[in-house]
């Protein structure tokens, strides 16, 4: 079912869009601290209203080409996760009665593919994104490091 | 009237019923003669009826009702208070809280609440044998123990009824206070360095004095999330009491320290843990009756379990008067497993070898039972203590027991760590994790095979890069000089090479949401005095 409202944002020149209620917050980007052991696409940790969020670069986490513009940070609703997602920018909000079609989509990470006003949107499903994320850190083990090697 | 305002504080309450009531249960099957549990487990199935009635949770009211007919006719002598009187009144226990759980998510019951209630009113005791043999063993007496455990358990939970004049205040309330009080240590920190910059005496004294007061401040708040061990302690009880059913063993069960105040963040994750050793004693520990009774010890096992606090340090120790665990024949297993080589066997001290137990995959148990699982769960456990900013010790005679010795801080909202630099990246290693710091001249590296190592008070310590461990690129160290912490992994000690050591810093532990939350081998975040964020390694977890 599609939400009430969305929040429309691009990256890598597609556009997005979330589910209003699991933003809480658009942010500029902010002083952001490296992690270590995490994959590339984690920029770091950006201190949110006191709450540790990690930054992911949504483009280069989908594996496409990230754009190398200041852009925007959308943080995740904290009751949800502790997440904010770099991308370039964020439009506007549309309402779901804007919405002229949609279709699924063979992404897991797609809710669905929606037609609006603004073009063809991917509708992301956020617990499958932070499924994915967790899936990707619990794979990528430190490093099995025999003792001895300096 | 709409009584959904009440529903939260009849949920806690009812709950609260449930535990005391299973704790009455347990102790009085090793104390059946105890009269005052018995008018109190009556009372406590009755409170929950009258609740459940006011509230309209008819199904809650046909169990408790069952509950509080059948110690009617135990307290008036026409039913002794046997095993299977306990059974019917803790299968009551997971039944009305099953039910509760129904309600908490406003989903319609389908338990057979009906069934229970009728197998409860026809019941009739087990034949003389089995009460016999109940009661036939005299209780082992422990001079400690100044009063019976079901009086315990009564007094208790008077006790913490006496409390006059306290009010109940939501958890999320406490973890603000708690939250901002930590915000306000880092922003000490913060003052610190900057009253460093400035060279103002003045300042100085202010935020020295701040500091006293903030550190009142978080003892204060602290005291407020302390929560007695007894909130988790009635599982312990039915846990050990499940095992020794299932292996047919006779065990007496002793708790001492139930009134002991933990952090209410650290209770919830020391119930696997505890569980997990527990259940070790008994169905690894603890022999069967006739091989005790060879050994010229009782037939019946004893497993103690109590919690001590020693100013800001909470001790919990599980003691079993069972077979032990013999050094050699855990270093036998090891080498035999490939876990060591028989050079490095040579090298463990009786203490280091016992610790190998906690070497993920590692078993010595002749059998795998359904009970203490495939040899998986000690590793477990002192991952799971070390998270914690605990360390687990264990003691072993061979044919006199076990003990496993639980170190805990007060708190694991705020600790002091061990900040270093590996690569771009900072990261903090809490202090009770680190044996010593060394700085190591190139000419004190040995190798050994294709290990590095270095000698430590006449021990060779391998050598590993944190660096590498992270998947950061290697420390260069131009001044021939590798800083280095101590630890322990696997049993023994390790020397962790790092760029640089920063020291040691106060941090305000926060827990990492998703998805960090998932990753292996991280504690949790903190932030610096200067605002910047490092990762809390947990140890146990990377390496």
């Amino acid at each position: 079912m599609t939400p009430q409202r969305l929040l429309l944002f691009s990256a890598a020149r597609q556009l997005f869009a979330f589910n209003l209620q699991e933003v809480c917050e658009v942010m500029e980007p902010q002083q952001c601290y490296p992690f270590a052991g995490v994959p590339p696409h984690y920029l770091g940790l950006i201190n949110f209203h006191g709450n540790l969020t990690a930054l992911v670069d949504l483009a280069s986490y989908l594996g496409l080409q990230s754009r190398p513009l200041p852009g925007k940070l959308l943080v995740i609703d904290t009751r949800l996760a502790h997440l904010a997602l770099k991308v370039d920018a964020v439009g506007s909000i549309l309402d779901a009665g804007s919405i002229t079609g949609a279709s699924s989509h063979d992404d897991p990470l797609t809710e669905a593919l929606l037609e609006t006003p603004q073009g063809s949107v991917r509708l992301i499903r956020l617990e499958a994104l932070l499924s994915g994320l967790e899936q990707e850190l619990q794979g990528s083990v430190p490093n099995d490091a025999k003792p001895g090697g300096t | 009237m709409d009584m959904s305002q009440y529903k939260a504080l009849f949920l806690s309450e009812s709950r609260e019923y449930l535990r005391s009531i299973a704790e009455q249960v347990v102790a009085l099957e090793q104390s059946p003669a105890e009269r005052s549990a018995v008018d109190a487990l009556f009372r406590g199935a009755h409170s929950l009826k009258g609740m459940a009635a006011s509230m309209e949770y008819g199904d809650v009211v046909v169990v408790a009702h069952g509950m509080e007919d059948l110690m009617a006719r135990v307290r008036d002598g026409a039913l002794p208070f046997d095993a299977g009187v306990a059974d019917l009144l803790l299968e009551g226990v997971d039944l009305i809280d099953a039910l509760l759980d129904d309600v908490e998510q406003e989903r319609p019951s389908t338990l057979p609440t009906g069934d229970y209630a009728q197998r409860l009113a026809i019941y009739t005791p087990a034949r003389p044998k089995a009460s016999r043999e109940v009661q036939a063993e005299p209780e082992p007496t422990h001079p400690d123990a100044a009063a019976p455990p079901a009086a315990e358990a009564e007094k208790a939970k008077e006790s913490a009824g006496e409390a006059g004049g306290t009010v109940r205040v939501k958890t999320e309330l406490l973890d603000h206070l708690i939250n901002l009080t930590g915000e306000l240590v880092t922003n000490k920190q913060r003052l610190l360095n900057i009253g460093r910059e400035l060279a103002s005496p003045a300042l100085d004294d202010a935020v020295s004095e701040t500091a006293k007061l903030l550190r009142a401040l978080h003892d204060e708040v602290m005291k407020v999330r302390l929560m007695p061990f007894e909130a988790i302690s009635d599982r312990f009880q039915r846990s050990v009491r499940s095992v020794a059913k299932k292996s047919g063993k006779e065990i007496h069960f002793e708790l001492t320290g139930r009134e002991i105040g933990l952090d209410r963040g650290m209770l919830e994750q020391l119930v696997d843990p505890l569980n997990h050793i527990l259940r070790n004693a008994v169905d690894h520990g603890i022999e069967e009756s006739g091989e005790r009774e060879r050994a010229g010890k009782p037939a019946r096992g004893t497993v103690w379990l109590a919690v001590t606090r020693d100013r800001d340090r909470i001790q919990i120790t599980v003691r079993d008067d069972g077979r032990g665990m013999e050094p050699k024949a855990m270093i036998e297993a090891a080498i035999a497993k490939g876990v060591l080589s028989p050079e490095e066997g040579e090298l463990l001290s009786p203490d280091q070898a016992l610790m190998l137990s906690c070497i993920p995959g590692f078993s010595t148990a002749k059998e795998v039972t359904d009970i203490s699982g495939r040899g998986v769960g000690m590793d477990a456990v002192n991952a799971a203590i070390q998270k914690l900013g605990g360390t687990l010790g264990i003691d072993s005679e061979p044919g006199r027991g076990t003990t496993i010795t639980l170190r805990l801080p007060l708190t694991i909202a705020i600790i002091h760590a061990l900040v270093v630099q590996i690569g771009q990246v900072k990261a903090a290693i809490p202090v009770n994790a680190v044996q010593r710091t060394v700085e190591l001249s190139r000419g004190q590296i040995e190798t050994m095979g294709k290990r590095q190592m270095f000698q430590l008070d006449g021990e060779p310590i391998p050598l590993l890069s944190l660096n590498r461990v992270l998947g950061l690129p290697l420390g260069r160290f131009p001044d021939g000089i590798l800083p280095l912490f101590v630890t322990q992994a696997k049993g023994r000690r390790v020397g962790i090479v790092v760029d640089r050591l920063l020291g040691q810093h106060e941090l305000f532990v926060k827990q990492l949401g998703r998805p960090l939350s998932k990753m292996a081998g991280v504690a949790g975040g903190a932030t610096l005095g200067d605002g910047e964020i490092v990762a809390i390694l947990d140890l146990a977890g990377l390496l």
